[in-house]
């Protein structure tokens, strides 16, 4: 299977692109992005080819895409894949509004491509456990979840010192449609949707910007409530409240409350803690399974399979419909209907 | 809670009186165990004590702190310090017209983790405050005297009753609150036994605040658990870092009770808490907890109530 990825804007491409090179039945054709000097860069640390322009690197007849751009962009860039007749796979969120969402789901069903939203939670082990608790019905009547996807500012998100590395982006309002209410809800808003199998019904959010002030003007706390349809209400703490010096970036961290019990999860609590007199503060390495690899193998194999994949385009519609309540709603302080 | 604190008393050099109950056996059990004796009515309780510690359900600190005032005596309040504002605000005016203190037993602000953590902000080590969390979850009360904790007349329910020490440890640390917005497990389902409850905070300085509570898990269970993170630093303590020891004894080839407490401490809480309302009574110490506190952190817990009820954000002042 021949796949690319168009732009690194996003700094999940290079892990997507670390795990496709080791899968014996993908070929990484190329990458393409807009910023060349970027581009340069990450052909040659995978040592891929680098083409001039998103349409060079689509006309190699490829089967596959994954968009790893800005947020913002996503949209021009799926719509020049499915007008090739690629197949896609798109990082999330799927847009910056509802209505961008929606044309990238209708667009790429015009064409014929299937579209997969990057939700990598789905394909975690951990939440799988957490999910096959659920569907096995052991927990009775669930009440509640208390949960957080928070991390650290993300512009703290880079390697190299390098200002074409800079992932500013995510924190322009432009670019990213928002701050960690945009960043941090959709992978719980789509972990829940797809626990309980029941959709969002009714939005409440509180933010500030407290945290990091002096350097973004997006919010960077913030609190979510959301009640589904049948009537199971969560929190989701979206804060990018991690300090920078924190051993890792951040965590997803989950308490289900139910009537016949209590399950929690922490995604990442598969490390090591290391203390290093060269790295000067502890650090926690993981070592848990890759969700990210399941995510790619579901999209590889569904293209394929010339069937949908698990995790869709509508999903990803739902998420930006949550995501957009969720602002309307810290603007006007009371609770927004989904419908 | 009144045997709680009448352990806490009797390690402290002052002398207990006597025990009133509408419970006999329960009061007679109380004071046979610190020798003292006990009382037909509260009149007569007063009559013979320079404080009274009220530790009756919710709805019953209203009438009893009245009439604690007007004999002239100083009181200690178990938490909530009443069942509605106006109860509560009466109470303050006739305690400061009768020239004694009321001081609302707000645990946690003396529990070692939690009064550290609200140094650590105070000290400026983690900048300023702008998203807190707290969780408190146990099973279904049942210790309490004809299960009064259930009745949500008597008690206000989970949502103030238990929720009511995150709410007053939030403020405190992060100063007055301005609106709340909940959900509970009786709100989106009335008639349900248990109850779960998550219930957002709005400061008026801007920090929000997440609050967990439950009286939902299996018997024997209970979890607290704060994080508090600030423009320039954050503190955690999550559920399992209370845990200095760890026994697990075998009993028939079965997992054995703890024979231990798992988080032993030189002084406990309740300890701690008495001591500084005796320094408050007897040197003039500046009260960690004032009556005002105690009518905060109930119209926290009031607005809490009525978001889960009606769905809205409510605003502190609707429940002023």
């Amino acid at each position: 299977m021949r796949i690319g990825i168009l732009s690194f804007a996003h700094l999940h491409a290079e892990n997507y692109m670390a795990v496709m090179q080791k899968m014996p039945d993908v070929e990484v054709v190329g990458i393409a992005d807009e910023n060349m000097e970027r581009g340069q860069y990450f052909a040659k640390m995978f040592n891929v080819k680098l083409f001039d322009s998103y349409a060079a690197l689509l006309a190699e007849k490829l089967d596959g895409v994954i968009v790893c751009s800005e947020n913002s962009k996503h949209l021009p860039l799926v719509k020049l894949a499915a007008e090739a007749g690629v197949h896609v796979l798109c990082e999330k969120p799927l847009a910056t509004t509802v209505a961008d969402a929606q044309a990238i789901v209708d667009i790429c069903k015009k064409a014929g491509v299937l579209l997969m939203t990057a939700f990598p939670m789905r394909f975690s082990t951990v939440a799988l456990e957490i999910k096959k608790l659920i569907d096995s019905g052991k927990l009775g009547q669930i009440y509640g979840f208390n949960t957080t996807n928070q991390g650290a500012l993300p512009e703290f998100h880079q390697g190299e010192n390098l200002p074409f590395l800079k992932r500013d982006w995510f924190v322009d309002k432009a670019l990213a449609g928002g701050g960690a209410i945009t960043d941090h809800t959709v992978h719980l808003a789509d972990m829940l949707r797809w626990y309980l199998q029941s959709e969002v019904v009714e939005v409440f959010a509180t933010t500030n910007a407290i945290m990091h002030a002096a350097k973004v003007s997006v919010e960077t706390g913030g609190l979510v409530m959301l009640t589904f349809a049948n009537g199971v209400f969560a929190s989701v703490d979206c804060s990018w409240s991690k300090p920078a010096y924190y051993p890792t970036w951040g965590g997803l961290t989950m308490e289900l409350v139910a009537e016949n019990g209590l399950a929690t999860m922490d995604a990442a609590k598969q490390y090591t803690t290391v203390y290093s007199q060269k790295i000067g503060r502890p650090l926690w390495y993981g070592w848990g399974s890759d969700s990210n690899a399941g995510m790619l193998r579901e999209f590889v194999d569904a293209v394929n399979g010339k069937r949908t994949p698990a995790v869709t385009g509508e999903d990803g519609v739902k998420a930006a419909e949550i995501v957009t309540a969720a602002y309307e709603s810290a603007a006007t302080d009371q609770p927004v209907k989904l419908t | 809670m009144g045997r709680t604190h009448a352990a806490a008393w009797a390690k402290l050099p002052v002398k207990l009186v006597g025990v009133c109950s509408t419970d006999q056996s329960r009061a007679k059990a109380l004071a046979d165990q610190y020798s003292v004796g006990t009382f037909d009515s509260l009149e007569k309780l007063l009559d013979a004590v320079d404080v009274i510690d009220i530790c009756t359900p919710t709805h019953l600190h209203h009438e009893m702190v009245l009439q604690a005032a007007k004999a002239g005596k100083h009181i200690v309040c178990e938490k909530p310090l009443a069942r509605t504002v106006a109860q509560a605000r009466e109470m303050i005016a006739a305690c400061k017209k009768a020239n004694v203190q009321l001081l609302v037993a707000h645990v946690l602000r003396f529990a070692p983790q939690y009064a550290q953590a609200k140094a650590v902000v105070d000290r400026g080590e983690i900048g300023k405050v702008a998203v807190q969390r707290f969780t408190r979850c146990s099973a279904l009360p049942n210790w309490a005297s004809d299960n009064w904790l259930m009745d949500v007349e008597k008690s206000g329910g989970m949502l103030l009753d238990l929720m009511i020490h995150d709410y007053d440890f939030a403020r405190w640390v992060a100063g007055d609150v301005e609106s709340v917005f909940a959900k509970s497990l009786r709100g989106q389902k009335p008639g349900s036994k248990e109850d779960y409850g998550l219930v957002m905070l709005r400061h008026k300085n801007g920090a929000i605040t997440n609050v967990e509570g439950g009286w939902a898990y299996a018997p024997g269970m209970f979890r607290t658990a704060f994080e508090i993170a600030g423009d320039a630093g954050l503190i955690e303590h999550p559920v399992d870092s209370s845990t200095p020891l760890g026994v697990y004894m075998k009993q028939n080839g079965e997992v054995a009770d703890a024979p231990i407490p798992v988080n032993p401490l030189a002084e406990d809480p309740y300890t701690t808490q008495v001591k500084h309302f005796l320094d408050v009574l007897e040197k003039g110490t500046t009260p960690i907890v004032s009556a005002e506190d105690g009518l905060a952190a109930l119209q926290i817990g009031l607005a809490a109530i009525e978001s889960s009820r009606t769905g809205r954000q409510v605003q502190i002042a609707e429940v002023a």
